[in-house]
Parts: C-alpha cells; structure tokens; sequence
C-alpha cells in the first residue's frame, strides 16, 4: 500500500527542542517531588503542580512532535540524539542520553495527551479521598517516568524509568491499601512484573557484554545499529537463535510482564483494584503500552537477520504469543462481572493484538492500533470510573441496567468507545488499526493460524463489549440507590478522549497511511484508489461480518432483558461447563498457585528446616562445645588458677588504672603512648627488613 | 628562579594572605561599633570572597610550578592544583558557616587566621622539599591551634587548643627529626634527591637508621591526619573547639595533609620509574611499570599499611560506643582516614591513586563540613551536642533533618551519595594497583567495617526519625546557614548521581 519505498536520508544535527527534551520527564518528576513535601489539606495545589507540570510536558511534546513532522515533510529522518557519560568504572563508559525519532514523538505525544485529561478527570473522581495530595505525587511521578522510557536512549536508562514506572504501578494499585485485595494486588502485580524483568536485566546484560554500549543510537555506534547488529548477528546463541534474536527475546520477555501476555498476565486484571483513573491511565494506556513500546523500541534487535520480506524466530515468538492472547483473554472477558474486569481482560486482548501487529507487519502496525487503543480504552475506563461513581460504587455489571436514561452523556461517549474497540467499520480508529493487524495476519507467510485466532478474537471482543453495554445501560436498573450523572470536571476530559477516537482514525486509512509512513520516514501519498482496492472491499466485507456477528449474537442473547443478579447467565444456562471454566479465568491463577507458589511455598518450608535443624543444630552444637570450653577453663580456674590469680590482682588492677588513664583524656599519657608506638613501629619495620 | 615566577607560583597563596589582612583591617578598621552580627557576616564573606578570588589565581598559576637551582620547590597543577581548589572551596564553606555563629567576639581575627592556616595547607600541597613542607606544616599546624581555642568563654575549647598544641608539637619534633635524618642520609632536602638517597642507602645496609626516619615523620604525618595511633587529639578537639574550627581542621587540613602524602607516594614512585628505565641502559621512555612497588625501599607502604588496618579498626569500633556527635564524627573521621592510607600504601604509579585518593578527601571534606554545620546549629539552640539533642529533629525542622540523613548517609558510603562512588573508587584503585591476597583482605576488611560504621550513622539518624522527640517546638535555624547547609547536601546527592562530573574535573588536572 506505501507508494514510495525509498526512506529519507537520515539527519543528525540536533535541534533546540531535542537539546532540552528531558524536561519532559523532569517536569512530572519534579512536581511529584514537590508534592510529596505537601502537607494532606494543601489539595489544590497537589492538583495545580501535577496538572501544570504535564501541561508543560504536553506543550514540549508538542513542539517536539512538530519538529519531527516538519523534519519528515523536508524528507528528513529524524533521529536526533543527546549522550552524555554518566560514570566512568575502569575502562567501561556508561553512557546515558535521550533521542528524538517519530517513535518517540508520537509517544509523547499521546501520553502527555491522554495523562494530561486523566490528570483533570482525577481532580473530580478523587475528591472524596483524604489522600488526595499522595495520589497526584504518585500520578506525577508515573507520567514522568513514562515519559522518560519513552525519550531514553539508552536501555539502560530505559530499564531505571521502566522500574520506576513499576513501582508507581505497585503504588497506584495499592493506593487503597487498606482494602486486602488492594494489598495483594499491587503484590501481585509487582512480583508478576518482576518475572519479565528479570529476562529484561538479562537480556541487557547481554547486550551491554555483546555490543559494549547500551546506547540504541550513536551516529553509528549504537547498539542498534549497523556495526553491532552485524556482530550481534554472527554471535550464535542456543536453539538455532543468533545472539540478536535471544537478546531480543529476553527484552520481550520484559515486555511480556508489563504488557500482560500469557502466561504472564495474570497480575491485570487484578490491578483494577487501584483508583479508576489509574486503571485508565497505567493499565489500559500507557504503562501497559509501554511492553509493545520497548519492543518497537529495539525492533532493530528483533528483525536483525531477516530477509527482505522474510521474518526471523523471534519476530515468529512475538506473533504467536500475541495471536494466543489476544484469544485467550478475549474468551476470558466473556464470562465476567466486574465492569472494570471486563476492561482489564479486553486490555490483555488488545495488548495481544499490537504484539502481534509488531510480529507480524513491522513497528508502525502495532504502534498505531497502541494509539488508537490508548484513546479508545482510556475512554472506557473513565466511562466506567463514571458508572461506578453515578452507581455509588458499585462495580458488578449485573447490578446495574438502564443507564442509558440516568446517564446519557456518559452512554454516549462510551457507546463511540466501545464501537471503536469492536472495531465498527469506517467511522472508528479501532477499525483501521485493528483490522490492518488482522489483514495483514492473513498476507503473513510463517502461518495463517494467528489470522484465524485474531479473527475469531474480535468477534469475541464485539460480543462481550456487546454483553458489557447492554447489562449496564440497558434494560432495567436494578440497584438500590438512583444513579447520578457525573459532574463536567468527569465529562469534558471524556469528551475530548471520544472526539479522538474517531478522528484517530484519518491518519491510518489504506488512502493516506500517513502514520505508517511517518514511523518508517518515508512520503505518504493521498491515493483515494486504495479505497477501491479488491484488498480493501475483502477486508472491509470481513470486519463488518465479524462485527455483526459478535454484536448480533451478544444483542440476540442480552439485550433489553434484565436478569436479576442472582439469575445465571444466559450462556452459563447453555453451556455450564465452559462458562464456570471462562469465570475463573480458565484456572491460570490456580495453575500458579498450585505449581509455581506451591513450589516456593515447599522451598520455604525446607529452607526453614534446614534453618532450624540443620544450621541452627550447628550453631547450637559449636555454642555448646564453647560453654563446655568455658566450664573447663572455670574448673581449672577455680581449682588451680586461683590461688596465683589472687597475687597477680594487684599488679593487674595496676594496670587497669593504667589503661582507664589511657581513656582518660590526660595528654601526658597521650604521649607517652605516642613516642611508644614510634617505638613499635621502628621496631616493626627493621624486623621486617630484616625477615 | 625570578621574583615573576616567584609570584606567579604563590599568588594564591598571597592572594590569601591579603584576604586575611583586608578581613583584619575592615573588622578591627571600619566595624568596631558594629554589632558582631554584622562583624562575623562581613568576616566570613570577605574571606570567601578571598577563596574565590584564589581559585582564580590558582587558574592563573597554573602548571608551571617554582623551579630553585633546577630544583622543583612548589610543584603546579596535578594534584597539588586539585587540593589547592579543595581547600579553597572548603575553606570559603567553613567560613560561611560562620555566619550566625557567636562564639567569638573577635570574628576578623577568626577568619584570618583561618585563611592563613589555609594558605599554609596549600604550600604543603605543592611543596617539593622538606624544608618547605615543614614551613608549610607549622604554619597550617600553629593557626589550627588557635582556631581551636577560638571560643575563650569555653574551658573545654582551651583545653582542646592546649591538648591539640602539646600533641602536635611533639609531632612535630618527630617530623623534624625524621627529615634530619633523611637529610643525613641523602645529602639533600629535595624530595627526588631524597628518594634516590634513601634507596641508595637502604642498598648499601643503612636500614636500620632509615627505619627510624621513617617511622617519625609517620609519626608526624600520622598526626596531621589523625591516623591510629597518633589520632588522640581528635576527639579531644573535634569535641572541644568551636563548630567552624573543627569544620575546618576535618576539612581543610585533612585534604592539605592527604595531598602531602600523595606528592611524598608520587615523587617516589616516578623516580623509581626513571630509576628502571636508566638502569635498563635505554635512553628511551619505557612505559613498563616499575618492579619496586614503592620508594623509600618497602618500609614506608608497610608503615602506612599498619596505620590504615589499625586506623579502620580502632576509629570504626570507638565510634560505636560515642554518646556525643562531635566524638562519633571524630573517630568516624579516623576510620576514614583509615580508608584513605589504604589507597596510599598501595599506590599505583598511574595517575588512578592519586585521583581517587583526591576524590574521596575532597567529598569526605564537603560531608564533614556539613555535617558540622549541622550539628553547629543543633548546639547553638539545645546547648548539647550528645546524641540525645538530636531527638525528633525531623519533627523540629525537616530540612536540617533532611540535610543531614543525606550527609551521613554519604559518609557511611550509600549509593547514589557521593560517599559512595569515593569508597568504590579507592578501593577499585587499591585492587588495580596491587595484585595478591594482601591488599584484598585489606579492602575486604575495610568494606566489612564500612558496614560496621552504619550502625553508628544510624544511630544518630533513628533519634532524629524514629525517636520520639522530647521537646519538639520548630528548632530556628538562621537562613543563611540552612542554605549553606543545603547547598552542600545538593552537593552530595548531584555529585553521587552524576559521579563522572568531579573524576573528569579530578583528571583534567593531570
């Protein structure tokens, strides 16, 4: 579909806005500071300096974003990089420094953007909680850090703002941690997380012995540049891997834990327990994103080897642990309640999909549908946030009903998002980026299961958006208390997040794939014909069935009715079985807990033996030996010694007044001890020159 | 040697002396009904200003040195120019501190002999020849005394000076006599000259008597930087003399002092490099590293060895059992000189000893002066200066309680703080410098009692965050001083975060 396959000349000179980039993140980061040193009742200025510092963040984002445009319209590739030595240990330089490309611009962009307007939606879902100023000190230092993986050029200094991002994420969930769901959640979600970064710090080991630098771009030098992924390349690893693709691999595996991908996505869709506005901004936009970002990151890494339009092993690992997910947890999503819940395994489902968009067709697939889906899913979970608050905290979906009459603004704007996440044809971003994944699944050459997965995943994701809406806004409610509609502060950043999830959609159309190409720096071209196109027809005729159908089948079995809350559902009437298997989550959780815990539990209880029994009895047995040392020498003593022991007293008491004279502050004996310890020295040394 | 060189080679030194004279004539001239406010402010910032105006003239000496007869008097950039820096800095710092303090009602007089005593510190930072350390030395040594003495209405100020003066004196006289002998030994007092005596002389069976020498200017140096067993007037006078004073004796003298050692080591070890290299026959350069480890025949590294093991061990295990701050950052101050003769008994004949030796004085000088600053406020408002006074000092006042988790954190060497990076890189350049079990076990000891002096640091800092406070009314600190104060510990934390920035600035010199 791209016209024109020559990419620009690179070009290097760094511009004014690259130099003073890291004050994108430093700004957050530095309100975050601030915040932490107000005191409880200073709200008002908590909010200001988290919000006035991204405002700050989103306008250098802005004119970076611009530059690089302007760049890409002059037919630049702009790649500008800031290095600077951060320490010297021995011969090894460790260089950090930040880069401005399209990836990185277009990141900015969105984050800052979508951070900024859940900055102000939290000004009004929080309002109610005493820890008001503790929340926008951990939003601020999230959105810093964020930002800062998205600017490093250095993986190293990726890794530092990556844990850092983990941390906020712990905090964030366990924000309420007096809740002991909350607790074990940010445990969870921390320890899970952990997993993946464990192969991440491996993988940069590796890297940073393989190529010595861990700088991505450095005119050349980088460690994902020509020089070192040729070394790299000749580098065997085990199981027929190059040292490129292990290295890569064990990236995405850092990647993996972060963004959810089976098997390490359990910690998820627990996270909801956080504040809505968290479950917006870190795990359904940016930080969850920020697996698929790494991976588009050192894409370099993954597709080092391939052949013109051929794939390499780990690019083949990337797809499929995607295509998997994307089903296995849309499957999952079917069977739940939580309203929040069903967002969260949706996440899962859709992070798949971008993993399998970068496997598949290159960085800029899966980075478009991360945009659109940043939009579209924060979108949801502010809806949600508004449900749950209008609903007075209630968070099961089949509590509710009717909404649509109580709420209609917010049914409105999370009607345009979920159209968009069921990938409605023509009028949704999610529509463009999602089905150009799915096309292009078809067109790849390794398999075409992954295309029949992802298919079958989005009618899966039309139906249990299709169940989500109408349990929530249709039919009758069935709560206690009337619901209420939220207040603007809540609307108006919805609103805006709605505008976008439409309108995303322009830059990504087969007519004018100008973000395809931006991200790979060559021309696009407006070509109206592509919409005529036999491909385009083919694919648009698909969507639109797989839509329908999801939609259809999930309307045909929810819509308008309002079962009770204690009425199974309509599939688990159907098919008990499956559904009892879809509710708890297809046992994963239990899988875990009976293999990977009960093994470190079984660990623990040996480690504890062996502390008590073993180490412990040496410990005791060595104690024992000395005591009875201690009554030996007391019996030889109080039989023998004694007698002798009394005349030496008075010569020892002598000497004790000697020695507390020492500590006595006396200068004379000061000296004395000097000119003695000369003495010693002296006699010291002519020994040993002797010997 | 021509006056223009004379000058140009001690114009900082004269650029300090003049400060003093200016700070004497304005205080004792033009403020005499001034309030002492006023006296010590003005004091104190025109003998900063004077640190200044000498870092400048450092920069305009340069690296030409003083040359006598050929022979090196005041060496030029390397590591003098980096200690000279240091000391001027801190001694700008120490003075700033002054500000808000009345212990004194004769601020001029303070301020200029502390300038003098830093003048003295930078003669011995560049001196080349005994004679000249010594002038050096007795000038530092003698201003200190008075520094010491400072605060009249206090006995134990007096008795500190009195201690500390009786102590270095006899030091002294063993230093002196240490280089009579080397002088009759050798022929000469230029240190090279004195190097190539020495060892001809430890050819030739005159060991016993070098021995001798050595230990008493050990004994001499030992006692400028407090290293076990010469180390009894620390306590004493870190615990008895006015808070600036001891800043500056912990600061200033110590970097003066370490910086004597590292031209004693360097002088050394660079002649026996030409040494190798002519007893080769060759007349070309040889870049071969010298077989003899050090100068002064093996003696010396052994000595300084036996003072470093003896300093970390003794200066970490009293610091336990301290109830007062002033004593435990004294014994903390020997242990960490401790440290620092461990980079000098195995000293590389690169330029990487010298470097993390300068880098970890120059820190440790930055931390200590802050952590006196600290603990000079503290005295100021509860009149105590024991463990106690600093209960509950994060409910008191958070950012002197803040500044000073980050300085004794530094010290206790915790990363990111700059401590850190100054433990790491000495103990890097230790196991560079010298291979073998020896210098291992050392490091590994003195990394083990790094351990052991948390606990002490910790102490202090659980009764100003853990405790509960006794009296917890806002303890005033004066603004001047609290930004002084946090200066230095921004200082630290930048320094720790970005460590490349002081080691390129250290090497720059070279």
């Amino acid at each position: 579909m791209i016209q024109e396959a020559v990419s620009f000349t690179p070009q290097f000179a760094v511009a004014p806005v690259t130099k003073i980039l890291w004050l994108i993140p430093a700004a957050p980061m530095v309100a975050a500071g601030v915040i932490a040193l107000l005191k409880q009742p200073q709200r008002r200025t908590a909010a200001w300096l988290a919000i006035g510092s991204l405002s700050f963040s989103l306008l250098l984002s802005l004119m970076a974003f611009a530059h690089v445009v302007g760049g890409w319209a002059a037919h630049h590739a702009v790649r500008e990089t800031v290095n600077f030595t951060w320490m010297q240990v021995g011969a090894a330089n460790i260089a950090l420094g930040w880069i401005l490309d399209p990836l990185t611009a277009i990141m900015l962009v969105m984050v800052s953007f979508v951070g900024l307007l859940i900055f102000i939606y939290s000004v009004g879902y929080m309002a109610h909680d005493e820890n008001y100023t503790r929340f926008f000190c951990f939003l601020a230092l999230f959105a810093g850090a964020m930002l800062g993986v998205v600017v490093s050029n250095s993986l190293l200094l990726l890794f530092m703002n990556w844990e850092i991002v983990g941390l906020t994420s712990y905090l964030l969930i366990g924000f309420w941690y007096q809740k002991p769901a909350a607790a074990a959640a940010a445990k969870k979600a921390f320890m899970t997380t952990r997993v993946g970064d464990v192969f991440f710090f491996l993988g940069m080991v590796w890297l940073s012995a393989q190529s010595g630098t861990l700088l991505f771009y450095n005119h050349g030098s980088g460690a994902l540049e020509g020089l070192a992924l040729t070394g790299l390349l000749a580098q065997h690893a085990a199981l027929g891997l190059t040292a490129a693709g292990a290295i890569g691999l064990l990236i995405f595996a850092g990647a993996m834990g972060k963004s959810g991908q089976v098997p390490l996505h359990v910690w998820l869709p627990d996270a909801m327990e956080g504040p809505t506005p968290v479950s917006a901004l870190i795990h359904a936009a940016t930080m969850v994103a920020a697996g698929v970002f790494l991976v588009a990151r050192v894409y370099p890494l993954m597709q080092d080897g391939a052949a013109a339009g051929g794939t390499t092993t780990a690019l083949i690992v990337v797809t499929w642990v995607g295509a998997i997910t994307a089903v296995f947890a849309a499957l999952i999503a079917i069977a739940q309640n939580d309203i929040k819940r069903i967002l969260a395994y949706s996440t899962v489902s859709q992070l798949g999909y971008m993993m399998a968009g970068l496997g598949i067709g290159g960085v800029a697939l899966g980075m478009f549908h991360l945009i659109t889906h940043a939009f579209f899913k924060s979108l949801l979970f502010l809806g949600a946030g508004s449900v749950i608050h209008g609903c007075h905290e209630e968070q099961d979906v089949r509590r509710m009903g009717g909404l649509r009459k109580a709420m209609p603004i917010t049914f409105g704007i999370y009607a345009i998002a979920m159209l968009a996440l069921c990938g409605v044809p023509i009028f949704f971003s999610g529509f463009w980026s999602k089905d150009a994944i799915i096309d292009a699944a078809q067109r790849w050459n390794s398999s075409v299961v992954p295309y029949y997965l992802m298919l079958f995943g989005a009618v899966l994701t039309a139906f249990y958006m299709t169940r989500q809406v109408s349990y929530v806004f249709f039919g009758k409610w069935r709560g206690h208390q009337p619901a209420h509609e939220s207040g603007k502060i809540m609307l108006w950043p919805m609103a805006i997040l709605a505008f976008f999830c439409v309108a995303l959609g322009i830059i990504g159309t087969p007519a004018w794939p100008w973000f395809d190409a931006f991200l790979g720096n060559q021309a696009a071209h407006l070509q109206m014909g592509a919409f005529a196109s036999s491909e385009f027809l083919m694919m648009l005729l698909s969507a639109t069935v797989v839509v329908l159908a999801g939609i259809g089948v999930a309307w045909w079995l929810y819509g308008n009715k309002s079962p009770a809350a204690g009425e199974p559902d309509a599939l688990e009437k159907a098919t008990p079985w499956i559904w009892a298997g879809l509710r708890d989550r297809l046992y994963v959780d239990e899988l875990y807990g009976a293999t990977v815990l009960a093994f470190y539990e079984w660990w623990g209880r040996v480690s504890d033996w062996f502390d008590r029994r073993v180490w412990g009895g040496a410990v005791a047995v060595v104690a024992w030996l000395f005591s009875l040392w201690a009554e030996l020498n007391r019996f030889l003593d109080e039989q023998w010694v004694n007698g002798g022991f009394d005349k030496g007293c008075e010569e020892l008491s002598n000497g004790g007044g000697l020695l507390s004279e020492v500590e006595n502050g006396r200068v004379q004996i000061y000296l004395r001890i000097l000119a003695l310890a000369v003495v010693a020295l002296a006699i010291l040394l002519i020994w040993s020159s002797r010997a | 040697m021509n006056y223009t060189d004379l000058f140009r080679a001690t114009l900082p030194e004269t650029v300090l002396e003049i400060a003093a004279l200016l700070v004497l004539v304005v205080d004792l001239g033009f403020l005499r009904k001034a309030a002492l406010e006023t006296r010590v402010a003005v004091a104190a910032l025109l003998g900063a200003a004077g640190c200044v105006v000498g870092l400048w003239a450092v920069a305009f000496a340069g690296a030409g040195g003083l040359s006598f007869g050929g022979e090196v008097l005041l060496a030029g950039g390397g590591s003098a120019g980096v200690a000279q820096c240091g000391i001027l800095v801190l001694t700008a710092l120490a003075l700033l501190l002054l500000i808000g303090s009345d212990f004194t009602s004769h601020a001029g007089e303070f301020a200029a002999v502390a300038l003098m005593a830093a003048a003295g510190g930078m003669i011995i930072a560049a001196a080349q020849d005994l004679l000249v350390i010594f002038v050096g030395l007795e000038l530092l040594s003698l201003s200190l005394y008075i520094l010491t003495a400072f605060a009249k209405k206090s006995g134990k100020s007096a008795e500190a000076s009195m201690k500390y003066y009786l102590f270095g004196g006899m030091s002294a006289a063993f230093l002196l006599f240490g280089f009579s002998y080397l002088y009759g030994i050798s022929g000469s007092t230029w240190l090279p000259r004195v190097v190539c005596g020495v060892n001809n002389a430890a050819a030739h069976g005159g060991a016993p008597l070098l021995a001798v020498a050595l230990v008493m200017i050990a004994a001499g140096l030992g006692f400028k930087v407090a290293a076990v067993p010469f180390h009894f007037w620390a306590p004493d006078t870190y615990e008895g003399a006015p808070a600036p004073a001891a800043a500056f004796i912990a600061s200033v003298s110590k970097v003066a002092s370490f910086a004597l050692l590292i031209s004693i080591s360097s002088v050394a070890l660079h002649f026996m490099e030409s040494f190798h290299v002519s007893g080769d026959g060759t007349a070309a350069f040889s870049a071969q590293p010298p077989q003899i480890t050090s100068g002064f025949g093996a003696g010396w590294p052994l000595i300084v060895a036996v003072l470093a093991v003896a300093s970390m061990v003794f200066g970490n295990l009293a610091a336990l059992v301290q109830s007062s701050v002033r004593r435990l950052v004294a014994y903390s101050a020997i242990a960490h000189a401790g440290y620092i003769l461990l980079g000098l008994a195995f000293f590389s004949w690169t330029n990487r000893s010298a470097e993390a030796v300068l880098y970890y004085v120059l820190t440790y000088g930055l931390t200590t002066i802050g952590a006196f600053g600290v603990v000079g406020v503290v005295e100021r408002v509860t009149g105590s200066d024991k463990m106690d006074a600093f209960l509950g000092l994060n409910k008191r006042n958070p950012l002197l309680a803040g500044v000073m988790l980050v300085l004794f954190l530094s010290l206790a060497g915790i990363p990111p703080l700059v401590g850190f990076w100054a433990k790491f890189n000495l103990f890097a350049a230790v196991l560079e410098a010298a291979g073998g079990v020896v210098p291992f076990a050392l490091v590994a000891l003195a990394v083990a009692f790094s351990a052991v002096s948390l606990y002490y640091y910790l102490q202090v800092l659980k009764r100003v965050y853990v405790m509960p406070g006794v009296d917890e009314s806002p303890l005033r600190v004066p603004p001047f001083a609290l930004i002084v104060l946090l200066v230095i510990a921004a200082a630290v934390v930048l320094l720790g975060c970005f460590p490349a920035l002081l080691q390129g600035w250290i090497a720059s010199f070279y």
